[in-house]
C-alpha cells in the first residue's frame, strides 16, 4: 500500500506533463500551414492555407452524411455536419496560426494541421458548391 | 458465477441507477466542443460497485449500463463506451491490490484517464488518422479533473455505505 501522497504526486505529475504538452500544442506555430482533409483514413484533399486566395465551400460526403467545409484565406472550418453531435461545427476556426484538428468522429472526417501536404488517397471529393 | 438473489437484485438496482445517470447526463449540452470530454457521472457507480461488491458484479454493471445506454445515446458511440469502460475497468482492477479503502477515489482518477486513453485509440482505429492524437493531453486532464470529482463522490459513498453496514 502506498501512501496518498504518492497517488496526489503521480496524478499531479501527470496532469502538469499534459498540461505542458496541451500549451505546446495550443501555442506551437508551425512553419506551413496545409490542411489534410481526411474521410476515413484516406486523405482527400490538401489546402495550403496560406495560399488560399479565394473563399471556397465544399461539401465531402462521409458514412452517415456531408460535412460542409469552408476554407478562407489562412483558415478552415466546418459550417454544417449532418450529425447529432455537431461538435466539429462548435469546434470553429482551425487556423494557419495552428491547433488541434477539427474532427467529426460519425463521419469519420478529420481536419489536420500538417507542415506538408499528405499523400491523396483513391477517394474523391463528392460535390463542389459555390 | 453464482449469485444470491439480494446480490442480483442489488446489481440490477445498481444498473437502474447508473443508466438513469448515464442518461440524465447525456442531456447535459458539451462544456467544450471536444469529442470525448465529460463527467461519467455513472463512473461512481462502477467505482463503488468495484470496491464494495467486487470485480464481478462491477463488470456486469458496467457492461449492462454501457448496453442499455447505447440504446438511449445510440450505437455510434458503443464502440467508444466499451472500449473506453472496458480497459478504465480493467486498470481499476490492478490498483484495488494497490489501495486503502480510503484512496478509493485514485482508482476513479487513474480509469478515467485510461478511459480517455481507450476512446481516443477506438478513434485512431475508425477514422484511421493518427494525427487525433494530439486530443491526448487535453483529455488526460479532462479525465483528471472528472475522475477526481467522480471519485471524490465515489469515495463518500464508500464511506457512508460502510457506515451503514
Amino acid at each position: 500500500m502506498k501512501k496518498t501522497s504518492f497517488w496526489i504526486i503521480l496524478i499531479a505529475a501527470v496532469a502538469l506533463l499534459a498540461g505542458a504538452a496541451a500549451l505546446w500544442l495550443h501555442f506551437h506555430h508551425p512553419d506551413a500551414a496545409v490542411a489534410n482533409i481526411y474521410l476515413d483514413g484516406e486523405c482527400i484533399r490538401s489546402i495550403d492555407l496560406n495560399d488560399v486566395t479565394e473563399p471556397e465551400i465544399f461539401t465531402v460526403e462521409g458514412e452517415i452524411g456531408t460535412n460542409t467545409i469552408q476554407v478562407e484565406p489562412g483558415r478552415i472550418r466546418v459550417t454544417h455536419a449532418e450529425c447529432p453531435d455537431q461538435i466539429c461545427v462548435q469546434m470553429g476556426w482551425l487556423t494557419s496560426e495552428g491547433g488541434m484538428p477539427i474532427v467529426c468522429l460519425p463521419n469519420k472526417l478529420v481536419i489536420s494541421l500538417d507542415d506538408v501536404p499528405a499523400k491523396i488517397g483513391d477517394a474523391e471529393i463528392d460535390g463542389v458548391v459555390g | 458465477m453464482r449469485w444470491s438473489t439480494r446480490q442480483l437484485s442489488l446489481m440490477a438496482l445498481l444498473t437502474a441507477i447508473a443508466l438513469a445517470i448515464h442518461v440524465a447526463e447525456a442531456q447535459i449540452p458539451a462544456p467544450v466542443p471536444i469529442p470525448g470530454v465529460k463527467l461519467g457521472l455513472a463512473n461512481i457507480v462502477t467505482v463503488w460497485a468495484m470496491f464494495s461488491l467486487g470485480p464481478g458484479p462491477a463488470l456486469m454493471i458496467l457492461v449492462a449500463r454501457i448496453l442499455l445506454g447505447s440504446l438511449f445515446s445510440g450505437v455510434m458511440s458503443l464502440m467508444y463506451s466499451l472500449a473506453g469502460g472496458l480497459l478504465c475497468y480493467c486498470v481499476m482492477l490492478l490498483l484495488r491490490r494497490f489501495l486503502t479503502r480510503e484512496q478509493i477515489w485514485v482508482a476513479s482518477v487513474i480509469g478515467a484517464v485510461f478511459h480517455n486513453i481507450g476512446q481516443i485509440l477506438v478513434a485512431i482505429v475508425v477514422t484511421g488518422t493518427p494525427a487525433i492524437v494530439s486530443y491526448l493531453p487535453i483529455l488526460l486532464i479532462s479525465g483528471i479533473a472528472a475522475g477526481l470529482f467522480t471519485g471524490v463522490a465515489a469515495q463518500y459513498l464508500v464511506n457512508r455505505m460502510d457506515k451503514t453496514k
